[in-house]
């Protein structure tokens, strides 16, 4: 086994990953990034929709500020949020944009004059003010007060995520593709780096490294309908909650897209929302207005989502082999809007479906899209539990989105989260030694060895682990996904359990010899399945309605009671989640409130138990 | 009435000393709506577990999937059945290293051709975080991201006849790259310093012109009008060399 | 100091981009001088006193003598500068032909025709001007005795479709090759290099019959 020794150690090569990087390298440490897939593949490239900060450049962005951007995010929390968090991103984001403009990102930007745009299925005029003329612009975006969306055409994550990696050729950092981490190498108290597999030869090394950050993207794979990845499987918490010591906070938080196209789940923007597209039902009725008078199809994607649901549950749907699904219409935005605009949009149809948007329908689906839940850090981006251990991006639970992250929030996230940490990580590393255990790290490579063994040469059983996956993922779909109740999630966590015993007589049906793809899934089923359990425990415990959380037997949201977070842990040996809380914010700069939609009734908070909180946390 | 499909997949696995590289071939029924992507995880699934590919983002957005199909560098996973025949050949990227079957090593060589071409903004400025962003014309913006929109997919370098003649060959996606900062006016480098890097013919003057790469490119950038300039520009700048010497 | 540094500072070659320019250039007189030969060659068609009459004015005015020598120099040297990228090891052939044949893409097998058809017309070019240029001065009675003996006849009917192939060819390559032809001009551009080809082939085909049948 080799062993390769740098200052950070990253896993991951999305956007945060490779922004904490750079943060460092600049810093003047050796860092590595890991990477299962060529750094510009990473999953951040998928984001089409754009950046939210307040620059307040644009007209329909006027007067737009952190703080008004603060109360957007907070809201569509559901106050769930950390609000020290949340008030660190907004303050940041703005000078984040404009570093990334610096770095070569090509923004679009304000163009002076009259322009029209849709709202509602509704053509209106706005005039572009002069002075702004080449600053920064945005665009609108699912459930903001403002329009605050930076935005590259169609392809902000992809056009982001080339500069990021450009700055990180240009500092010369060590990206190295095809590698992925099966375990963190730790005693306990403190990471030391990882063990990882080579995706290209199969071979395993040591990472070690003084500081090791998981940024590995979200784990909605093990869902069945879900728009992420087939990469975004969760190896990075896995490895995390494997150590017994991490936990996964909100696991519960999980956000589904309105507008996945059907069968492949392929996400459609919500841009195409924000700029006028409209939803329409069975008999090509619009019908969010109903539910959502004042926004309508502009509302947030958990509402949009749940409607969507619902509205399907009262037989609305459109009926097809995959399903029930409904239409998105953007026939009315034009051709030139489609093909520019909208073009990413505009090829997934012609490429996945073989329609026209332009004269067509698109068949589209609530499914699942965004973990807000993830490794729990601290506002730092250190993980609770070991020293030396950050994430970052949507693998970690920082926690700025709470129970519901809003369109844009999560991928200005990666790349200000990253700015933030990655300088947090540059500070750590100027004072923090360690001493590598040789020992440590070679019972750590030998256990992963060990494991491979088994599963290759089947000792453990002969459990086709695709098999089980499926399982898995329809368990998820029929006991977590939009609504929930307790019986069915006591039916899912029935089920999971079963899953899990299963998992752990996997065995491979192929010779597992070089980068064998069996193998890798193998390595990672298990995890898979107690992320599911986490989700399942974590929502049956959880009693009320927030945010993407929509418990149809509690409906009302009970900041009495849930004003909390929760933080699953898994034991080494133990056979299922421990689940233990702490409040959601440490500040309450906004107080707990109404989110203005959504409906639904709130048990409020009693203000002397905010109050407390405050000064439990602050003690 | 559902078509049987055969897929004929290149097996090579290079770790393991018993595979010797060959055809197999796999029977498969065709779904509605079917892409490559569903067929091969299907494959994969029920069939073969071993066999290796690779997909990423599944939406042609990430440029993990490129393979030959039936004699055309594509991605599998906007390939739809339907416009196929019965039968599928698919075949690796040539050019590319091979990792196993149908995947190859596009990550080592696109970073090697960052360092190359110095795939970055050449600045003397310092970023100020107080200050307001540089102001940039949209259409401006708008271009470069026109550029910006390869995924790397390594399509264009495959169907490259030059590339498949010369290993030191820079391909359509670094000369694109190239433009890319050429229309950028954040960059400061002069056409003298991209003649550096691609006046010669590992760069734009070894392109033959057959326009391959034009024909596969699975995100339709411009890439014949791109060669054409920065030839021009190149061959200009070297002429006016030649008479600004001494 | 300039100078001292300048010593271990490699100086980055302009070399390809001047051969490149080359290659194109003698590509193109190469073209243009084709077209015109065929012309003045086809003039047999109105009759013999009209060829006679156009040949007859290069050699009085020493065209034929300076400029047929020159036209085999530049023939030679646009090979040589063109072969800096055909494949000669027969490795490498491989490669291009299973290129071709894995690609079915139209352009690919146009560049495949172009290196075949200059490995024709460098033997069969070289041997008709060495032939033309030995016997000087041209006249229609000398060219319609060498392709009423038969095996000429044969002869250029190969030469004549491999010239204007290659001539077709490379000019619409010419095209796309400097941006002259953009993206959106290139089926235009395609047809017209179809067109072109034809009708020289016509103009060819009846210049042949024309010897064929001229009464010496």
């Amino acid at each position: 086994m080799q062993t390769h020794y740098s200052d950070l150690l990253v896993i991951g090569a999305g956007l945060s990953g490779e922004r904490i990087a750079v943060e460092a390298a600049q810093a003047g440490f050796g860092v590595t990034v890991l990477s299962i897939v060529p750094a510009r593949r990473s999953h951040s490239s998928a984001a089409q929709g754009g950046m939210q900060a307040a620059l307040g450049n644009c007209a329909m962005g006027k007067d737009d500020c952190p703080d008004v951007h603060f109360l957007d995010t907070v809201k569509g929390s559901d106050w769930g949020a950390d609000q020290e968090v949340a008030r660190m991103f907004v303050d940041t984001a703005p000078i984040e944009m404009r570093r990334l403009a610096y770095w070569g990102v090509p923004w679009n930007r304000v163009v002076p004059g009259k322009s029209f745009y849709f709202k509602g299925g509704e053509k209106f005029e706005k005039v572009e003010p002069e002075d702004r003329a080449g600053l920064i612009t945005a665009r609108s975006f699912g459930g903001t007060a403002k329009w605050r969306t930076c935005y590259t055409s169609d392809g902000t994550g992809h056009a982001v995520m080339c500069t990021m990696d450009n700055r990180c050729a240009q500092l010369g950092i060590d990206v190295r593709d095809r590698c992925e981490a099966i375990a963190l190498i730790h005693d306990g108290q403190t990471c030391f780096g990882a063990i990882v597999r080579s995706l290209r030869s199969g071979e395993l090394s040591a990472y070690l490294a003084r500081a090791t950050a998981v940024c590995t993207g979200g784990f909605g794979r093990i869902y069945k309908a879900t728009t992420n990845a087939v990469i975004c499987d969760g190896a990075g918490h896995i490895i995390a909650l494997d150590t017994g010591a991490v936990p996964v906070g909100n696991p519960e938080a999980i956000q589904f897209h309105p507008t996945g196209i059907v069968p492949t789940d392929i996400l459609v923007t919500e841009g195409c929302r924000g700029d006028g597209g409209t939803l329409l039902d069975v008999n090509q009725d619009r019908f969010m207005q109903i539910y959502e008078p004042e926004k309508a199809e502009l509302a947030s994607r958990d509402v949009v989502s749940r409607r969507m649901t619902e509205h399907m549950r009262k037989g609305l749907g459109v009926k097809s082999a995959y399903g029930d699904h409904l239409w998105l219409d953007i026939r009315h935005l034009g051709d030139k809007h489609i093909s520019t605009k909208l073009r990413e949009v505009d090829e997934i149809c012609k490429y996945f479906l073989g329609i026209d948007a332009r004269t067509q329908l698109i068949p589209v689906r609530p499914t699942q899209h965004y973990t807000m839940s993830g490794i729990r850090t601290d506002k730092d981006g250190a993980a609770y539990g070991l020293t030396g251990l950050f994430s970052a991006g949507e693998a970690a639970c920082w926690d700025m989105h709470g129970f519901n992250r809003l369109g844009g929030n999560s991928l200005a996230e990666t790349v200000v989260a990253g700015g933030i940490i990655g300088a947090k990580i540059a500070e750590f590393l100027g004072g923090h030694e360690v001493k590598f255990d040789t020992t440590l790290v070679r019972q750590a490579g030998a256990q992963a060895e060990e494991r491979i063994k088994a599963i290759v040469s089947g000792t453990n059983g002969h459990e086709d682990v695709y098999k089980v996956r499926g399982a898995l993922q329809e368990a998820l779909m029929d006991g977590c996904f939009v609504f929930r109740n307790g019986p069915d999630l006591e039916k899912c966590i029935d089920t999971l359990h079963e899953v899990y015993e299963r998992s752990g007589r996997v065995g491979l049906r192929s010779n597992g010899l070089g980068a064998n793809p069996e193998l890798a899934v193998a390595l990672k089923i298990r995890g898979m399945v107690k992320l599911g359990l986490c989700i399942a425990y974590g929502a049956l415990a959880r009693t009320e309605s927030r945010g993407s959380h929509t418990r149809e037997d509690y409906p009302e949201r009970n900041d009495r009671d849930w004003l909390t977070r929760t933080l699953a842990y898994w034991p080494d040996g133990a056979e299922k989640p421990v689940l233990k809380y702490e409040p959601s914010s440490p500040v309450y700069e906004l107080p707990p409130g109404d989110r203005g939609y959504g409906g639904g009734k709130i048990i409020p908070a009693d203000p002397a138990s905010l109050t407390l909180i405050k000064k439990e946390v602050k003690g | 009435m559902a078509r049987l499909l055969k897929l004929n997949v290149f097996r090579y696995n290079p770790q393991d000393p018993k595979s010797v590289p060959h055809l197999q071939t796999y029977v498969l029924d065709e779904t509605d709506n079917m892409t490559m992507f569903i067929a091969l995880n299907r494959v994969r699934e029920e069939q073969d577990p071993g066999l290796q590919f690779d997909f990423c983002c599944r939406a042609g957005i990430c440029g993990s999937c490129a393979m030959v199909i039936n004699g055309r560098p594509s991605l599998a996973c906007h390939t739809k059945t339907k416009d196929l025949p019965d039968e599928i050949t698919l075949l690796p990227l040539p050019v590319f290293k091979l990792i196993g079957d149908l995947s190859v090593d596009t990550g080592v060589w696109f970073r090697a051709m960052y360092d190359k071409v110095e795939s970055w903004i050449h600045t003397r400025k310092e970023f100020d975080p107080k200050a307001l962003e540089e102001r940039m014309d949209n259409a401006v913006a708008e271009q470069i991201y026109e550029l910006e929109r390869c995924i790397e997919c390594g399509c264009c370098v495959a169907a490259c006849g030059t590339a498949r003649l010369r290993d030191d060959f820079m391909g359509a996606a670094a000369l694109n790259r190239v433009a890319r900062f050429v229309v950028d006016p954040r960059d400061t480098r002069t056409d003298k310093e991209y003649f550096e890097i691609i006046g010669n013919d590992t760069g734009i003057f070894g392109c033959m012109g057959l326009l391959a790469c034009e024909d596969v490119c699975p995100k339709d950038l411009p890439l014949q009008n791109q060669l054409g300039y920065l030839r021009r520009k190149m061959g200009i700048t070297a002429l006016k060399s030649l008479f600004s010497r001494k | 100091m300039s100078s001292i540094l300048a010593m271990h500072v490699a100086q980055p070659s302009r070399r390809d981009a001047y051969l490149d320019w080359l290659q194109m250039l003698s590509g193109a007189a190469l073209v243009l001088f084709m077209w015109s030969h065929m012309i003045l060659v086809s003039s047999v068609i109105i009759g013999p006193g009209a060829m006679n009459a156009i040949a007859g004015f290069f050699e009085r005015t020493y065209m034929a003598q300076i400029g047929g020598p020159l036209v085999f120099a530049a023939f030679l040297f646009h090979f040589v500068l063109a072969a800096r990228k055909v494949p000669f090891r027969a490795e490498k052939q491989g490669v291009a032909w299973a290129h071709a044949k894995m690609m079915h893409h139209r352009d690919t097998w146009l560049w495949i025709v172009q290196v075949v058809t200059a490995m024709v017309i460098l033997i069969m070019g070289a041997i008709h001007m060495w032939v033309v240029l030995t016997s000087l001065p041209i006249s229609a009675e000398k060219s319609a005795a060498r392709i009423q003996g038969g095996w000429w006849l044969l002869f250029y009917l190969v030469l004549l479709p491999m010239v204007e192939l290659h001539v077709s060819i490379g000019f619409y390559r010419i095209g796309v090759k400097w941006g002259v032809i953009k993206a959106d001009a290139r089926s235009g551009a395609k047809k017209a290099e179809n067109i072109l080809f034809g009708v020289f082939m016509v103009i060819g085909l009846v210049t042949l019959v024309r010897f064929m049948f001229l009464a010496i």
